[in-house]
């Protein structure tokens, strides 16, 4: 018996795991030496949407709840970081001169309203794309888990939140550039000079591993165990003390404060941000994510998110009809592979096997 | 005020205090009285069985303690506190462990993480990122699955074990809550002869250091635990007292036991 207990591992960083990570991390540091202008920027695009699928992995795939509304916690953490770089335009490359910005300009406002003016300014900017969409989803998701509200009902609130903020966006053209939305930012500059792309790439390369590396860690202590039973049966935990409203917060608000950051790196990238990020159609492309990639994988929606990415790069030059040949594509994976891409890897090497909170099989230290 | 007045009134000649104390308790399914006026007193370190037919609302007697159906009118107190439609973590924490009728455990997590779960602590959020396994809380496990036979078992998947076993898993579930009462809804469903012996078994020495309330169909089991037992029909309390004063009752004869006596010969 006491054999049994001093030889039950705890769960460390499993070496396998390590060397994967390693080498993988090794190939993306290599990766934009290899690449093209045009590589270089799809590739960084992708790596800022696989941690957007990570985040909704978080809340979806281990929690079990489904949202189509990381999009807009994305998009917010966008908007935040677009009036900074718009903000921070020379005079000279403003259109109309001075500080206030073009789509302001053409909607008759005279000055710069109060609540976008602080946005000027970096640390405030900065803490803003990460407040501002953590702020929203926790008071949305305040209300949505300490009411009775549950499963299929939560979905349908996250799609009605986005379209409902698509409308807003779009009929407030003075504040927000309404369709085209902010457009012909500055660049984002470190120290005084701008940031080049492959600049821009490691940044998000390592704003990548930090989501990855959070998520992980989030994921395979106790905190792991209880969205894994939230997921399963949340009923159950709540007879054994649990408060789940609470947990659901927590994970949904961090998971929004991720999302939202990519946003916000996503801008200075993009050159731009529009309400097509709030529609609904984005926020069911990182549903797509993660089910391609494997729910409650962490690294599946990543590598599905740049997967696709990539076939539809190379699908746009070889037919119109790309996004046919995408819709079957997704259609042949979900009836196929209906647990994701990351199913297909032998089990000991599956992220989601390594990471598994505790559940280390270790007969020989129960035998003796 | 109230809870005040209510641990004085349920002192039993003035020396045991109850643990557990229901006043006239009421629960109502949209116009159906599932109970009606029970009152019971569970005290410290006791076993109370509760028999009766199906439907009779022993396991809703248990589902208003833990606050799983709301409490429609009347008073649960627990350690003189009124703990009435509380929500259910909040009971939970105070110290009331609930096994399900049917096993409510965690089929796609192993034996060791569906103890590790209910093993008694912190439930924050904080406390539950940085909570590290410790040998004492690795100790606490192997404990709780030895007594209720689990051991082997501690790194399989719950759905691959038996109905028995996952009966015993939640039974395990329970003692690593280390609450001060443990309810159990028909633990020795499913189980064969032998295994049902052993949950008596397990039963007994669980009370040595817990009030347990077993809510149960099996007569020679009920024999095997029962201290003092508790008849519920249709929603009321029909009779308490020892197994033989039960046995011997009329009104118990008539609607349960005959019918039970009937159900055992045919
Ligand atoms: N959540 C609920 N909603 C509506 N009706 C309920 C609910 N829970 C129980 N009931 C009803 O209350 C009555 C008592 O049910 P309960 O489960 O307490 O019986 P029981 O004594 O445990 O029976 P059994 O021996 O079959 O388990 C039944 O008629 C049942 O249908
Ligand atoms: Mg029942």
């Amino acid at each position: 018996m006491a054999n049994a207990v001093m030889g039950y591992k705890q769960s460390s960083f499993p070496t396998k795991l390590a060397a994967i990570s390693g080498i993988a991390l090794l190939i993306f540091i290599i990766l934009p030496f290899v690449f093209g202008d045009f590589q270089l920027s799809l590739m960084s695009k992708l790596l800022l949407f696989g941690s957007l699928g990570i985040s909704l992995d978080l809340v979806w795939g281990f929690t079990g709840i489904l949202s189509f509304a990381h999009g807009v916690f994305f998009t917010l953490g966008g908007y935040a970081s677009a009036y900074y770089l718009k903000l921070n335009l020379s005079a000279a490359s403003n259109t109309y001169g001075g500080e206030l910005p073009d789509f302001m300009v053409w909607n008759g406002l005279e000055t710069l309203p109060w609540f976008i003016a602080p946005l000027k300014y970096f640390p405030i900017a900065l803490v803003a794309t990460v407040a501002v969409p953590a702020l929203f989803a926790y008071i949305l998701g305040y209300f949505i888990f300490r009411s009775k509200v549950s499963g299929v009902y939560i979905t349908i609130i996250t799609l009605a939140i986005s379209s409902a903020l698509t409308t807003f966006f779009v009929s407030q053209q003075a504040y927000t550039g309404g369709t085209n939305g902010i457009t012909d930012v500055s660049k984002l500059s470190f120290l005084g000079s701008p940031i080049p792309p492959i600049g821009l790439y490691f940044l998000i390369l390592a704003f990548t591993v930090f989501v990855l590396a959070l998520s992980w860690w989030l994921t395979q202590s106790n905190l792991g165990l209880i969205l894994r039973s939230i997921n399963e049966n949340e009923k159950r935990i709540a007879f054994l003390g649990y408060d789940v409203a609470q947990f659901k917060i927590f994970i949904w608000t961090l998971s929004a404060a991720l999302a939202g950051m990519a946003g916000g790196l996503f801008v200075p990238l993009n050159q731009f941000i529009s309400p097509v990020y709030l529609a609904v159609a984005f926020g069911t492309q990182v549903v797509i994510w993660v089910a391609i990639g494997g729910r409650g994988t962490l690294v599946g929606p990543l590598l599905a998110a740049i997967l696709l990415g990539q076939v539809q790069n190379y699908a746009e030059k070889v037919t119109q009809d790309w996004q046919l040949v995408i819709g079957i594509l997704l259609l042949v994976v979900v009836l196929f592979i209906p647990n994701g891409l990351m199913s297909l890897l032998p089990k000991q090497l599956s992220l989601a096997n390594l990471s598994k909170p505790k559940l280390l099989k270790t007969p020989d230290a129960v035998k003796n | 005020m109230e809870a005040v007045l209510s641990v004085r009134d349920t002192k039993m000649d003035g020396k045991m205090e109850s643990v557990l104390s229901i006043k006239d308790l009421n629960v109502v399914f949209s116009g159906f009285k599932a109970l009606s006026g029970v009152s019971l007193d569970v005290y410290d370190g006791e076993i109370v069985t509760i028999i009766g037919p199906n439907g009779a609302g022993k396991s809703t007697l248990l589902d208003a303690i833990v606050s799983k159906s709301p409490v429609f009118s009347g008073h649960i107190y627990y350690q003189g506190k009124d703990i009435t439609n509380n929500s259910p973590h909040d009971i939970a924490r105070m110290g009331i462990g609930r096994k399900f009728q049917n096993p409510n455990v965690y089929n796609e997590l192993s034996v060791f993480d569906n103890i590790l779960l209910a093993l008694k602590g912190t439930h924050g959020i904080w406390a539950s990122i940085t909570a590290k396994l410790t040998k004492e809380k690795k100790g606490k496990i192997f404990d709780v699955l030895s007594r209720t036979g689990l051991v082997d078992q501690a790194f399989e998947l719950v759905s691959s074990l038996s109905h028995g076993q996952k009966q015993w898993v939640e039974i395990a579930m329970v003692l690593a809550q280390d609450p001060s009462i443990v309810l159990l809804d028909e633990p020795t469903a499913g189980m064969t002869a032998d295994e049902t012996y052993m949950t008596g078994e397990i039963i007994k020495s669980i009370s040595k250091s817990h009030s347990v309330v077993v809510i149960e169909h099996d007569m020679e089991f009920v024999k095997q635990i029962a201290e003092r037992i508790v008849v519920l029909h249709q929603g009321q309390v029909l009779a308490e007292g020892s197994v033989e004063e039960v046995q011997s009752n009329p009104k118990v004869i008539e609607v349960y036991l005959g019918h039970e006596t009937i159900k055992a010969t045919a």
